[in-house]
């Protein structure tokens, strides 16, 4: 297949395909969560038509015109790294789906929960594949709206709902801060593209030289930060652990938040190279990686822990990324990328994990767990060798690209020079012994040790069915043999995908053995510090704890919960500020304004009270004229003073027909026969709604306020009709009428001799096009008011529309 | 300039709804609203009829084969009082055809916004069993 069509198909399979699942779902049952893998599959073959062409070096392009006046094109660029998180992706997606099947009880909204994993897996590809900012834009916002959806999936769960808000708010803010950085790299560059910037030297320079360069390696960062929960961003990944376990595994551990990591990589060529991008992306990741993995000590719940894990583990990708000097812009970027693919298999394998001790268990509590290896030996298995691959024990990956972590560190060390050679290095060795503290937790805290006793804890634990074991053995499978054979990734996935983007990056050296080198020693350093260190575990925990206790402002979450509840508070305190009282006081404040918007100009122009009418007026009326006119005052004094609501309501309708007839006189014949419609309608509507309520109020009509109100009601009238009477006359400055370009090029344009019709239609489409949404808006407003009644039982009514 | 007959009864087309919009009772503050919008619109439509001999602005065909920018003359005469009649060769003179545009959206939006307005009024009754403005307001608190 052309390598472009199966890059679309597999973009906009997903999309297209989800809204078929309802309908599978009344003929398969709970069994669509397999047609939903299959989706994932066929989308994970026909990514993997890409690896070809990216391995000869030769990326797959095209486009498709979109919006060619705005200069936008549906651009897709299948390179390396694309296919890498395209296949980390919808692999991970096969995985994922297929285990829900035993994970997601049968009772659950399955539709709905496999529907938006189509939709999260479909955007993501999109992500991945994109060559515009303005495209990547879209697609990210769609993972973020996605992702809200499926960590509020049990939306009758209030921590869900909190989750999934935080989730929201965190990361959609941040791609919009994004989005404003990629419209200053189009101002700089001049172009929405992305590989067209990262290819001309011109360009580059341009940008580098520009004033803006910062600002957009700031914002663009922001965006990549609250994506990965890197920086203060990280408050939203435990959160989100609200979320089914497999949505965690897919979203939260493997795919969604590596997103950032990828802008950051598809950035890398176009921003990567200066100080700046080596303190911000690294520094970020270096800072987020110690505190994540130290903050990962004091929780308690498995999810937790391995959310933690993940944001560290996030920051040593970010960490990587950000090692960029100017003469050495790749220098972490291979080790990188090796290491996001390693993430993937072992943290996904850790969450499937924890979703099977927490379903056989039905606990996630570690202090509750302990002792299940003799139950499960299976699962038993499978998490030492993923813990072990993500504490870095040889000869797993995670061993493999965390010696290239030293070793990078090491070299970033002595290319910036001074104290850097050791603060690099240290922190990284810091960061590997949080991960190794952690991980022996997990251990230590489901499998080993004596049996807890739990009353949560079920007496026997079932080993898990099959459905849910075999994707975690077969991502063990890989943990393994990524490890023992690193050249099969490296050559097919990881080598096109960072010599495709950054030439000159460091080439992959990748042995187990390298003798006694420095990254060994730091390995050393780590297992010994780590295994010392564990002893102090719970210590350290409670320090925090206790630190937390104190001190309850120093985190995120603290300012978060006071800025989002707070906002509630003063949305509310302002509202009761500008709208205190009775709908009559604003009504006045309007009139009065009104009033005083004419009488200033009037005496500023010299007007004057004296000759506010201006001299020779214009009194000539035929007397049908005068009969129609004193016919309209008079219903509508009819409406105003009868009251009865009957009469009056006919009052105000003969009122809207004879002012139906006066557009007649006016030369309106469209108007006229548009009003003697609409007054039909709003006529019948009216007696609807005054059937159905009796006159029970009688409004006391004291004299003074009916004085007031005639005042302000004279002065409403007198200043109309001083308007009026000298428009033309200085009020209004001369200008030039509109109007004739319609009555010229009517015919001409459009064929219509209607010039009225004509205007409606075709010059001002678009503004009959927002009548009508307000028309649709306007039904569907009165639909749902009529919902809304607690008893249905009365008749309907109101619901005429056009 | 306009006529001095017809803008006296827009003018009190106005003043009547006002008066009726600063009533208590829901339903004639409703009627109050219908009447004012009548006035509005009646004020922009007649801003574009300029005298009584204008014609519609519905073109004859023997009227729009004249070239671009020479069949039809602007006739700003602000001194007047005249803004923008469009006339032709033979003297004929167009009512503005964009005011009437601009209102002919606005009419069909206003019966949106009544049929609104009169199925709130109705579930307000039917919630809190007043039509009384001031005593909604105390309900509400």
């Amino acid at each position: 297949m052309d390598p472009f069509n199966a890059i679309v198909i597999a973009v906009f399979l997903p999309f297209i395909l989800a809204w078929t699942l309802p309908v599978l779902y009344s003929v398969f049952k709970q069994r669509i969560g397999w047609i939903a893998a299959g989706i994932a599959f066929t989308c994970f073959v026909l990514n993997a038509q890409v690896i070809p062409y990216a391995m000869a070096g030769t990326p797959v392009q095209g486009s498709w015109v979109w919006l060619p006046t705005a200069g936008l094109s549906f651009d897709i660029y299948g390179d390396g790294m694309a296919a890498l998180l395209a296949l980390i992706v919808s692999g991970v997606g096969v995985i994922i789906m297929s285990y829900s099947n035993g994970y997601m009880s049968t009772k659950e909204d399955l539709p709905r929960y496999y529907q938006w994993l189509l939709l999260f897996m479909g955007a993501m590809l999109g992500i991945a594949y994109t060559d515009n900012t303005i495209q990547m834009f879209i697609f990210w916002e769609l993972t973020s709206i996605t992702s809200f959806m499926l960590i509020g999936y049990w939306r009758e769960r209030p921590e869900s709902v909190y989750g999934a808000t935080k989730a929201f708010l965190i990361t959609a803010g941040g791609g919009l801060l994004m989005f404003a950085g990629f419209l200053m790299l189009r101002v700089v560059t001049g172009t929405y593209g992305i590989s067209e910037v990262a290819q001309s030297q011109e360009l580059l320079a341009t940008l580098h030289g520009s004033e803006f360069y910062v600002a957009v390696l700031i914002l663009v960062f922001l965006g990549a930060a609250s994506k990965s929960a890197q920086g203060p961003f990280y408050i939203w990944l435990p959160n989100a652990m609200e979320a089914p376990t497999p949505v965690s595994a897919f979203l939260h551990s493997a795919t969604m938040v590596k997103a950032g990591v990828y802008l950051v990589a598809r950035m890398h060529p176009i921003l990567s190279g200066t100080p700046e991008w080596l303190i911000l992306v690294s520094g970020t990741g270096m800072i987020t990686m110690v505190m994540a993995g130290f903050m990962a000590f004091r929780q308690t719940d498995i999810k937790a822990i391995l959310a933690y894990s993940t944001i560290s583990q996030l920051a040593y990708l970010m960490t990587m990324y950000g090692y960029s000097t100017a003469e050495h812009p790749g220098l972490g970027f291979a080790a990188a990328t090796f290491h996001l693919l390693n993430h993937s298999t072992f943290k996904a394998t850790l969450f499937l994990v924890a979703g099977i001790v927490a379903h056989e268990a039905t606990t996630r509590d570690i202090r509750k767990l302990g002792g299940l290896r003799k139950e499960m030996p299976k699962t038993f298995i499978v998490a030492v060798i993923a813990a072990a691959s993500m504490a870095g024990v040889p000869p797993l990956n995670g061993f493999l690209s965390k010696e290239m972590f030293y070793e990078t560190s090491v070299e970033i060390g002595h290319l910036v020079g001074g104290p850097w050679v050791y603060i690099f290095p240290v922190v990284a060795v810091a960061g590997g012994v949080f991960t190794l503290m952690y991980s022996i937790r997990l251990i230590d805290g489901i499998f080993l040790g004596e049996r807890t006793h739990d009353p949560d804890v079920p007496h026997h634990v079932h080993e898990a069915p099959w459905v849910m074991l075999a994707p975690a053995v077969f991502l063990v499978g890989l943990i393994i043999f990524f490890g023992l054979y690193p050249k099969f990734p490296i050559d097919y996935l990881i080598q096109p995908a960072y010599s495709g983007l950054v030439p000159h990056a460091e080439t992959l050296h990748i042995k187990h053995w390298h003798g006694f080198t420095l990254p060994f020693i730091m390995t050393v350093v780590t297992f010994v510090t780590g295994i010392l260190l564990y002893k102090f575990y719970d210590t350290l925990a409670a320090m925090q704890n206790s630190f937390n206790a104190k001190l309850p402002w120093i985190s995120v979450n603290y300012w978060y919960d006071a800025i989002v509840n707070n906002a509630k508070g003063i949305c509310k305190k302002f509202a009761n500020v500008t709208q205190p009282g009775p709908l009559g006081g604003y009504i006045k404040i309007v009139q009065l304004f009104m009033i005083f918007l004419v009488a200033w100009p009037l005496y500023y122009l010299g007007v004057g009270a004296a000759s506010i009418l201006p001299a020779g007026m214009n009194f000539a009326s035929e007397p049908y004229e005068i009969v129609l006119y004193a016919l309209i005052i008079v219903s509508a004094l009819g409406a105003a003073i009868i009251p009865r609501y009957l009469p009056a309501v006919l009052s105000l309708s003969a009122v809207g027909f004879l002012v139906s007839l006066l557009y007649m006189y006016l030369k309106a014949p469209d108007l006229a026969m548009t009003q003697v419609c609409v007054e039909t309608l709003s006529t019948i509507i009216f007696i609807l709604v005054i059937i159905k309520i009796p006159q029970k109020f009688k409004e006391p009509m004291p004299a003074g306020k009916v004085m007031v109100n005639l005042l302000i009601s004279g002065a409403v009238a007198f200043s109309v009709f001083a308007i009026m009477v000298n428009a033309g006359i200085g009020i209004i400055a001369p200008f030039e009428s509109l109007s004739h370009y319609f009555m010229e090029y009517s015919l001409q344009l459009t064929g219509g001799l209607n010039v009225v019709n004509v205007i409606v239609v075709d010059f001002r489409g678009y503004d009959t096009i927002g009548e009508i949404s307000v028309l649709s808006l306007a039904a569907l407003g009165v639909y749902n008011l009529i919902l809304s009644r607690a008893d249905s039982g009365s008749a309907a009514e109101g619901g005429e529309e056009e | 300039m306009n006529n001095v007959m017809l803008s006296l009864t827009i003018s009190l087309l106005f003043g009547i709804g006002t008066f009726l919009i600063l009533r208590r009772e829901m339903m004639k503050v409703i009627i109050g609203f219908g009447i004012v919008s009548h006035a509005i619109n009646l004020y922009i439509v007649a801003s574009g009829a300029f005298s009584n001999g204008t014609l519609v602005p519905i073109l004859e065909h023997h009227q729009a084969v004249v070239g671009l920018g020479q069949g039809l003359i602007v006739a700003d005469d602000v001194a007047a009082g005249v803004i923008g009649p469009i006339t032709s060769e033979p003297y004929l003179e167009f009512a503005d055809p964009l005011v009437q545009a601009l209102v002919l959206t606005a009419i069909v939006i206003g019966l949106a916004t009544t049929a609104f307005i009169l199925t709130l009024a109705y579930r307000i009754y039917e919630e809190y069993g007043t039509t009384d403005v001031q005593e909604l307001r105390r309900l509400w608190g």
